[in-house]
């Protein structure tokens, strides 16, 4: 019954696009890749407690890789697309594994140094990266003659969303998901019960940042244009934000976040312009001064 | 008897100071052993390299047969030697049978995407129950540990090391702070956690409790086992009451 559900849910999500027109599909898609991202990032810094800032940045490598491996180096795209895994995933590894054995501050310092660094190689990086232009005009290349495009590439992103909602939905409710509570909650506890707390950061790490990489490489076909300015601190900021305000620590509560934060903008323009980041800043001060569990809290809070 | 658990030769200094010097003692299959002594002893820090927690600087620890000493305090963990805290230390984003379940965690085989992870989940969710009700935190499963009471939080302390499995479980005084009612229940769950086979060593302040309880005690001071035997074999000796000399009272 339930998963009944969860088909009519994903089936109506994936035909919605059909029935909107192309700003629409624009906003759609953007808000499903948002959601994707906070899901990630709920799963590293709520359920495992890993403070980085280095999510978003991961979602740009994923996007730059694929965009360079096809059109830069020629290659085709399914050999771009795992290459393109394999950088984000060996770029994590690398930062992983010295940052998780130090304290938790340390990994949110290196990750933010790399989040840095990363911009900074993009505007450096001369022809390859297109520097501050950033690279555009380019296109999905066809798949055995097939070119997907329009309302069918939403498909294509909300069925990414499916794919990262079930896997984080099945490592949350095992014994993995549990020892990432552990870690968080209390360390030095969790190892006395058998936890490799290591092992479990670098892992979460990994995963996160891959899924955040390969939503980036679908995001890259999005806007057909990547440049430094969009995958800057700003959003690794707002990405947190989302999580903090929909509740940390529950699939629903980045949901939630990342519809809220996302969607605010549009309907605060006509009111305060492009100062929505003033509202966002209260809200998030509001969350942890007065409801650290989020949107989700509140709804948990009324509903009894 | 045959001895699960066998420290011999422990060193570990702290600058000048040296904490634990040359301890030698067993722990035996099925016993409950106590570790007593007067502040300073060494008590906690050889319990600490037990478990892990600390590194010895010289000496061997064997767990049934296989040595330990240096391992990480999850393989050690893993191999069968779980832990309780002296200050509770729960998982306080998670339900009580949640804590308990992670202290089962080197207990799953399953690979979380396996179509049999879920009967996996079940079942231990079904010991992790059980364990609960044993330790008398029945009807509090789904409680947030928030809500516990100290006295319960150091239960629940208890069924989370249980569900690990163990062959040998470690007691950081688990006696303090715990009310005479309280104390009298954690002797009867003591009892029955060595009834089931598991070893059992406590460290322990408070001597009303540890004597009647343990079927042999180990006495420490200034880092050296000055005194080992039953609680009446070690009551009489000359060495311990001049080691205890101002709580004399306690024995």
């Amino acid at each position: 019954m339930r998963r009944l559900g969860w088909i009519a849910l994903f089936a109506a999500l994936a035909a919605l696009p059909f029935f909107l027109g192309n700003y629409h599909n624009d906003v759609y898609r953007k808000l499903l890749l948002w959601i994707t991202l906070a899901l990630g990032y709920n799963f590293l810094f709520g359920i495992c407690g890993q403070v980085a800032f280095s999510h978003f940045a991961f979602y740009g490598i994923g996007a730059y890789s694929v965009v360079i491996l096809l059109f830069q180096v020629g290659l085709p795209l399914p050999v771009a697309a795992v290459l393109g895994v394999l950088v984000c995933a060996l770029l994590a590894l690398a930062v992983a594994i010295p940052a998780t054995r130090l304290e938790g501050f340390y990994l949110a310092l290196v990750t933010l140094a790399l989040a840095q660094l990363f911009i900074v190689v993009l505007n450096e990086g001369g022809a390859v990266t297109g520097g501050t232009g950033g690279i555009a005009n380019y296109r999905l290349p066809a798949i055995f003659g097939w070119r997907i495009a329009g309302p069918a590439y939403t498909v294509v992103i909300v069925a990414l969303l499916a794919a990262t909602l079930a896997l984080l939905w099945r490592l949350e409710r095992s014994w993995f998901g549990r020892a990432c509570r552990a870690v968080r909650d209390n360390p030095e506890a969790a190892a006395a019960m058998g936890v490799d707390v290591s092992r479990i950061k670098v892992i979460v790490f990994t995963l996160t940042s891959v899924l955040a990489g390969i939503a980036g490489m679908v995001y890259a076909f999005v806007d057909n244009t990547v440049n430094p300015p969009i995958f800057g601190l700003d959003n690794a900021f707002l990405l947190l934000f989302m999580v903090i305000v929909g509740g940390a620590g529950r699939h629903a509560g980045a949901v939630l976040g990342a519809t809220l934060l996302f969607l605010l903008p549009f309907w605060l323009a006509p009111v305060v312009g492009h100062h929505h980041q003033l509202v966002f800043g209260a809200l998030v001060v509001a969350a942890i001064l007065v409801q650290p569990k989020g949107l989700v809290g509140l709804w948990n809070r009324f509903s009894r | 008897m045959e001895s699960i658990l066998e420290v011999r030769k422990l060193i570990k200094r702290f600058g000048g100071l040296t904490a634990v010097a040359g301890l030698d003692f067993d722990l035996r299959q099925g016993e409950i052993l106590g570790l007593i002594g007067p502040n300073g002893a060494g008590k906690t820090t050889t319990f600490n390299i037990i478990a892990g927690a600390e590194r010895a600087d010289a000496g061997d620890i064997r767990f049934a047969g296989e040595p330990i000493l240096g391992l990480p305090p999850h393989e050690i963990a893993r191999r069968g030697v779980m832990r309780t805290f002296q200050h509770n230390r729960p998982f306080a984003g998670m339900p009580v049978v949640d804590n308990v379940m992670v202290g089962a965690h080197t207990r799953f085989r399953r690979n979380p995407f396996s179509p049999k992870a879920s009967r996996e989940e079940a079942e231990q969710r079904a010991r992790a129950e059980a364990l609960i009700d044993f330790v008398g935190l029945a009807g509090l499963r789904d409680a947030d540990v928030g809500t516990l009471s100290f006295g319960q939080g150091r239960l629940l302390e208890i069924a989370r090391a249980l569900a690990g499995e163990p062959r040998v479980i470690l007691f950081d005084e688990p006696a303090a702070g715990l009310t005479g009612a309280e104390l009298e229940r954690l002797a009867g769950i003591v009892r029955g956690i060595a009834q089931r086979g598991i070893a059992v060593l406590l460290i322990e302040h408070d001597m009303r409790f540890l004597l009647p309880l343990a079927s042999r005690v180990v006495v420490l001071n200034f880092g050296q086992r000055i005194a080992e035997g039953t609680a009446s074999e070690v009551r009489s000796q000359r060495a311990v009451m001049d080691a205890y000399l101002g709580d004399a009272a306690a024995l």
